[in-house]
């Protein structure tokens, strides 16, 4: 009964309201860009560590077995730590301390386990005879990788990159928590001036971002794809 | 050390069942929901609105979950009911979405051996479909379960109160065991609640689709 | 050119031996065929050759080099030995005709050459460079798809080549096709060969040499007429059927058991019952049976060169048969 009127209520009140977030984006014009250019910013500096990171390292997991096992736990200890629980650790170190740095380095380690996962199953997706073939035909280990392996690897790699995309975009907001100047602060200080436009302004805005990073990736994706592992 | 070690003491079992239960209720609820809908979008009357519906749950992901907690905060206020909702919303989508893929990917030449055999709608939903879905489904569980123990720490700030609490005021007066202590408690909440999953998942797998 | 020593294979974590002791010669120019129930270590054989795995123990010399030597490089050796997969593995992310000129390209073709080479190779597994030179591996057929495999490993032309069940997964029809395609190029590309098959008479067919194995071990080898002729043991015989004598019907030349005279019987012009040297003894009989005689006159290209009758064909096959 309490969630039936509460989500009646939700409804009834977000008709009124609908429009105010949208006059408080205008209104707050200068804010938007600059929360946004920073959200971006954070969400890009994760992305471009991350990539060179957790690619690597997922390739290394594919090649030595041993290590896959312990980079999985690591991963998956990581992501039981809540977002604003690493946040606050990484805030303690005193070399870091608030700010950016911290908010990066945070969001790499929640970066990690679905990129390495993806780099690792999308290596392990290419079927022995292939590289079988590749290696009977003379290709050294070089080649394999980055002719065999690695292309036919990239849907789901790929697939990796946007999960991870969403999500960092996502969390970012959290890092408001810790100084960072981004959308989540819309979302933050939303709850403490109890201001629906505010916090729906900031998720609004976070999930436009993210969609449109995930289209823009889907794009991107579809056009470096071998049309021979698009099969219907 | 000794700062720390009586922190954990004292701060956290009253805390730390606050935290279960924003984890387990909310999971619990949106369980079933989510598996109703999943189940009525896969029969034959719906089962064409399921790309569409599969499309917003998608969408839905990119909602930052900082956003799902605070939306609903300014219209039901502070408290543990809010947030109990909010959290709610957040653990349906990773369920609904493996549950409605798992029931998809039930082959169908499984289900027109069972209808040849003379099932009924019933049984075969009861007797084929789900216990054949059911590891996908309960990887959606464990998922929405840790993601929901994450995000119930956030809970905090809408006044559901939890380990969120402690982490928050770790943070906010610099206090390094308060948050370490905080983050100790939930993933150790995350990881016995997946173990028991994982043992619930054997139970109700059929043998031979285990690897 | 190609030389087995006493060559073994333990694969790690297995005790019993793939590869067994086994020892024997591929003379350059000739098609030795392996022929063996599953598992008794053929593909093993093969990927020793190239190296793709290490024998345990024994020697293992192309040209007269040994292919462990320090100073061979694995990769650049296997570019000179074409190799066709049991399992094709063809790059499911390239097309056919990236698929093909792959070895070209390793060794850095130049372009122009490339391209007619992938033509060239493509029609000759009977299939049609139109149709599928842009096409994925997905959108083949699993008979196709061996063929785009073949023609990959010959695309660099490489004096060897290790064909591991080349033709297993085309039709009898088009497999027939293909082994005598095959036999007709082989004549004049004189490539050295190992060929592995599970049918008999594939081997018969295709092989100057036929290598038979069991269990790891080398068994019997020899020419198909040797093996025909004189099993080495029942496991032999019985890989070879119960229509042995019909296959060496088919086998021998009937050049080979040729009555050479210039004294053709008047019997023979009369029904004009002659055959082809370079037909098989089988002919002979059928045209017995059709032009109901029991002798006929076998011509070369030019001439008749002499006569074959009912009681010659009876002592090829008691040759084989009187041991039973
Ligand atoms: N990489 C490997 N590791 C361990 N054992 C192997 C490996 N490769 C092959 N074997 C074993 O070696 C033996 C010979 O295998 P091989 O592949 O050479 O057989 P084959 O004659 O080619 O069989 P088929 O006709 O079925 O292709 C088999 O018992 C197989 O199980
Ligand atoms: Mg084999």
């Amino acid at each position: 009964m309490v969630f039936f009127s509460a989500i009646l209520q939700w409804f009834t009140n977000f008709y009124d309201k609908n429009l105010g977030f949208i006059a408080f984006i205008i209104r707050r014009w200068e804010q938007v860009v600059e929360y946004t250019y920073n959200h971006f910013t954070l969400v890009i500096t994760v992305m471009f560590f991350s990539l060179i990171l957790w690619i690597s390292v997922g390739l290394l997991i594919s090649r030595y077995e041993k290590l896959a096992n312990t980079a999985f736990g690591i991963g998956n200890i990581l992501f039981v730590i809540p977002s604003i629980s690493l946040f606050g650790i990484f805030i303690t170190i005193p070399m870091l301390g608030l700010g950016r740095t911290s908010a990066a380095l945070a969001l790499i380690l929640y970066a990690m386990m679905p990129m390495v996962r993806n780099v690792y199953r999308g290596i392990k997706s290419v079927e022995w005879p292939v590289i079988e073939a590749g290696r009977g035909m003379g290709m050294s280990a070089k080649q394999i990788l980055f002719q065999i392996q690695i292309p036919i690897a990239w849907p789901i790699i790929f697939a990796g990159i946007r999960v991870t995309v969403v999500m960092i975009t996502g969390i970012a907001t959290v890092a408001t928590f810790i100084g960072e100047r981004n959308l989540g602060r819309f979302i933050h200080h939303g709850i403490a001036r109890e201001s629906a436009d505010m916090i729906i302004a900031g998720a609004v805005i976070v999930s436009v971002i993210a969609i449109l990073l995930d289209y823009i990736l889907g794009k991107i994706e579809y056009k470096i794809t071998s049309p021979g592992l698009k099969r219907e | 050390m000794d700062r720390f070690i009586s922190t954990l003491v004292d701060r956290s079992p009253p805390h730390a069942l606050e935290h279960l239960q924003l984890v387990l209720i909310p999971v619990v609820i949106a369980f079933v929901i989510a598996f109703t809908v999943a189940v009525l979008l896969t029969r034959q009357r719906f089962v064409k609105y399921t790309d569409r519906v599969m499309t917003i749950f998608n969408m839905g992901q990119t909602i930052p979950p900082l956003a799902v907690i605070a939306v609903f905060f300014p219209f039901l206020g502070l408290g543990r009911e809010p947030a109990l909702f909010a959290l709610t919303i957040y653990a349906l989508l990773p369920i609904a979405r493996n549950t409605l893929t798992g029931l998809k990917c039930v082959p169908g030449e499984v289900k027109e051996a069972a209808r040849g055999m003379g099932m009924s709608e019933w049984e075969m939903l009861f007797r084929v479909e789900i216990p054949l879905s059911m590891p996908v489904v309960m990887a959606g569980v464990k998922i929405s379960v840790v993601l929901t123990s994450g995000t119930a720490a956030l809970g905090a700030l809408v006044g559901g109160g939890g380990m969120g609490a402690v982490i928050f005021a770790g943070i906010d007066f610099f206090r390094p065991e308060l948050i370490v202590a905080g983050t100790l408690i939930i993933a150790a909440i995350a990881i016995i609640l997946d173990r028991i999953l994982t043992v619930i998942d054997n139970l109700l797998t059929p043998p031979h689709m285990k690897t | 050119m190609i030389v087995l020593d006493k060559v073994d294979k333990v694969f790690p974590g297995t005790t019993i031996p793939a590869v067994n002791q086994v020892s024997f010669q591929v003379d350059e120019g000739n098609i030795c065929v392996f022929v063996g129930p599953s598992g008794c270590g053929k593909t093993t054989i093969l990927r020793m050759i190239n190296r793709l795995v290490e024998p345990s123990g024994g020697d293992i010399y192309i040209k007269g080099k040994k292919v462990s030597d320090k100073g061979v490089n694995p990769d650049e050796l296997r570019r000179e030995i074409g190799y066709v997969i049991q399992q094709i593995g063809l790059m499911p992310h390239r097309t056919v005709e990236q698929n093909v000129s792959l070895v070209p390209y390793l060794l850095k073709w130049p372009e122009d050459k490339i391209k007619p080479r992938v033509k060239y190779l493509l029609e000759m597994v009977g299939l049609d460079p139109e149709e599928v030179s842009r096409k994925y591996p997905y959108q083949l057929s699993g008979g196709m798809m061996q063929r785009v495999g073949v023609a990959r490993a010959l695309a660099a032309d490489p004096p060897i080549m290790l064909m591991d069940e080349p033709f297993g997964a085309v039709d009898p029809i088009v497999r027939g096709r293909l082994q005598e395609e095959f036999l007709r190029l082989q004549k004049e590309m004189k490539k050295t060969i190992c060929f592995v098959t599970h049918d008999i008479n594939e081997a018969i067919k295709m092989g100057d040499h036929i290598v038979i194995m069991n269990e790891g071990k080398l068994v019997q080898h020899g020419t198909p007429m040797e093996i025909l002729s004189e099993p080495a043991d029942g496991f032999v015989k019985d890989l070879v059927g119960t229509d042995r004598e019909i296959k060496l019907l088919e086998l021998t030349k009937s050049k080979e058991i040729v009555k050479r005279t210039d004294d053709i019987p008047s019997e023979v012009w009369e029904k004009d019952s002659f055959i082809l040297a370079i037909d098989p003894v089988q002919r002979a009989l059928e045209t017995m049976m059709k032009k109901d005689t029991n002798i006929v006159g076998v011509r070369d290209e030019t001439e008749t060169i002499g006569t074959i009758s009912w009681n010659d064909i009876k002592k090829l096959i008691n040759k084989i048969s009187g041991d039973q």
